[in-house]
């Protein structure tokens, strides 16, 4: 049975801090959101997780891009790299890396829910035939990836799984359960093709996207409930998970 | 009522050398005995690349070793994956035709189209189109198997006029079965009138409505070859005389099959698709399911874990609701030392057994 083997002290360092668990939820309406799926390569499916998480055999690199033109942050836009685990038998995606424009929504997304937001030049725009997302900072691209040929899908055949982030709390180093919420009222499955992507900009310079696996187009509504679950990143969460609110 | 014993073949970590091997024979060892009881099927299923979960890539091998250090055990393919990418169909109808002619006339015939991103992406396969393919190979096998000479024209394989050699023992050809993981699959099997091989666990209550409606469905059936009309579930097995020690071994074999069973990526958790309607789990989760209130040992509700009275309650209760067979998952990556899980297949069939038969077993 593989658990998470990611040493505690380097899991800990650089987690972004969250000074409470009562940060009110949000919900964005009418979020643009792009998603590219590759099995990842170059690691062991254990080693980016703490022994609390267990890999997925493969383990999946999940980068999505958000994109809100208005609602209660502004105009922003967002990108970030999570990974493919379970926390018991959940199926979750621990978060490795973000990046946002918008500094309003950044600073709300990186406070309530410790998504750890670096400043960049975010973009997710749609053409005919595709819809490309770019990641850029201080004039260095880190991410530049296209969806090809979207093909109309149920809302229902598209999975958007919890994430979970590691955050300096309170309560010390925790995993902060964030049961983001997707309401889809028009999805795509498309062809992922990557231009650039940085591993060492999103913090795993060993990785690779070994083999592509889908990406999918979204509109919907997006809401983050108020933190509810946190659990330490050394044990099982069955032992480690507390409610927090 | 029939019982079986089903493999996963699932191997402990870390693979140290002789660890594959260790399965292999404790497996083969225990179908000799659950043969010499009178179990009724042995069942190997067919997965790739599923690290400690299932290390039974060539279902066809094993079975045949079972086959030829047994006398009157049926041997049950469990499913074979019926995508020409993993077995082309011309393949499968050869190999199952020689599985029959070596055990005697003794085989089943599952079929499945596999559920995991790990195997279909590994063998570079679609997902949207596996329920076709797997209709369409079905739908062929039974003609290779009667038809003197056999000509295919299809959408995910074609053949020109040729030979299908051998032909199966059992005439008009072994009984067909499809593996049932997702709601809805029973339909396709009373469509097509082949058994539900169950592989995932389902309540009493759901397991009825399923079974109910399979054999109403099944009246008005298009049979793609000779009918099997039955309906098997997936169970665990440990049996012993201690219902404290029952419970205590057979939840920790529970237990850990449902992480390794975590471990799995299925495809509809990679890849967005209306092919897979659920995450169709390969195997029961029981820490989902609660234990009743009377029951202080904690198994849940309808596994074959405890005494033999209780393990006779259970499926008594699985046989009210319609169900022909149960079979067995007797260990998981070796948790049950192996003396162990003999004597609760003696048991089992010593106190068990004998209340099921003379009703048409």
């Amino acid at each position: 049975m593989l658990t998470g083997t990611a040493e505690l002290e380097s899991f800990a360092r650089g987690a972004p801090k969250l000074a409470s668990f009562e940060g009110e939820a949000v919900t964005l309406p009418g979020m643009e959101l792009l998603q590219v799926t590759y099995e990842l390569g170059g690691v062991a499916p254990e080693s980016p997780f703490p022994p609390a998480l267990l890999p997925t055999l493969p383990v999946l690199a999940v980068l999505s891009v958000w994109r809100a033109d208005s609602g209660p942050l502004g105009r922003f836009a967002l990108a970030q790299l999570r990974l493919s685990c379970r926390s018991g038998a959940r199926p979750r995606q621990l978060l490795v890396a973000s990046f946002a424009e918008g500094d309003t929504a950044r600073a709300a997304l990186n406070e309530r829910f410790a998504f750890g937001a670096r400043k960049a030049s975010v973009r997710l725009e749609r053409f005919y035939d595709r819809v490309e997302g770019e990641v850029t900072v201080d004039g260095t691209s880190v991410l530049d990836v296209t969806a090809l040929g979207p093909l109309p899908l149920a809302a229902s055949d598209l999975q958007f799984f919890s994430s979970i982030h590691r955050a300096d709390t309170p309560k010390g180093l925790r995993l902060v359960q964030i049961d983001t919420e997707l309401t889809v009222t028009r999805g795509e499955r498309a062809e992922p093709r990557m231009t650039h992507f940085s591993p060492a900009a999103f913090g795993m310079p060993k990785a690779k996207l070994a083999y592509p696996v889908a990406a999918f187009v979204a509109l919907g509504d997006l809401t983050i409930p108020k933190v509810r679950f946190v659990s330490r990143a050394d044990v099982l969460p069955h032992r480690g998970t507390e409610r927090v609110s | 009522m029939r019982f079986g014993i089903f493999y996963e073949l699932s191997v402990p970590r870390p693979f140290a050398p002789g660890v594959e091997r260790t399965v292999y024979e404790n497996a083969l060892e225990q179908v000799r005995l659950a043969d010499e009881l009178g179990f009724d099927f042995v069942w190997a299923v067919e997965h790739h690349f599923l690290e400690e979960y299932s290390h039974c890539s060539a279902p066809e091998l094993f079975l045949t070793a079972c086959a030829m250090q047994t006398k009157r055990i049926r041997v049950g393919h469990g499913a074979v994956v019926c995508v020409p990418q993993m077995n082309h169909p011309i393949r499968i109808a050869e190999r199952a035709a020689v599985l029959d002619i070596l055990s005697g006339g003794r085989l089943e015939f599952g079929t499945a189209r596999s559920s995991t991103w790990s195997e279909l992406a590994g063998f570079e396969i679609d997902p949207d189109t596996t329920k076709q393919t797997w209709d369409e190979t079905i739908r062929a096998l039974p003609k290779m198997w009667t038809q003197e000479r056999f000509s295919w024209q299809g959408t995910s394989f074609s053949s020109p006029e040729r030979a299908i050699l051998p032909k199966p023992v059992q005439k008009p050809h072994p009984p067909l079965w499809v593996t049932v993981t997702s709601p809805g699959t029973e339909l396709d099997a009373a469509d097509r009138g082949i058994g539900c091989l169950g592989v995932a666990a389902a309540s009493f209550k759901e397991q009825e409505r399923r079974t109910a409606e399979y054999h109403r469905r099944l009246q008005s059936c298009s049979p793609i070859g000779a009918v099997n009309d039955q309906v098997a579930t997936l169970n665990f097995l440990y049996c012993h005389e201690d219902p404290a020690e029952a419970a205590r071994t057979g939840l920790g074999m529970l237990g850990t099959f449902t992480q390794l069973n975590t471990q799995l990526l299925f495809t509809r958790e990679a890849y967005p698709t209306r092919a897979y309607g659920s995450l169709a789990n390969l195997a029961p989760a029981p820490a989902r399911r609660e234990g009743s209130p009377s029951d202080p040992t904690g198994v849940p509700e309808g596994m074959a874990i405890g005494d033999p009275d209780r393990i006779v309650r259970a499926i008594k209760e699985w046989e009210s609701i319609g169900v022909d067979g149960v079979n067995f998952l007797l260990n998981a990556v070796e948790v049950i030392p192996q003396e162990k899980v003999l004597a609760s297949l003696r048991l089992f069939a010593r106190e068990v057994l004998p209340k099921f038969r003379g009703k048409g077993a």
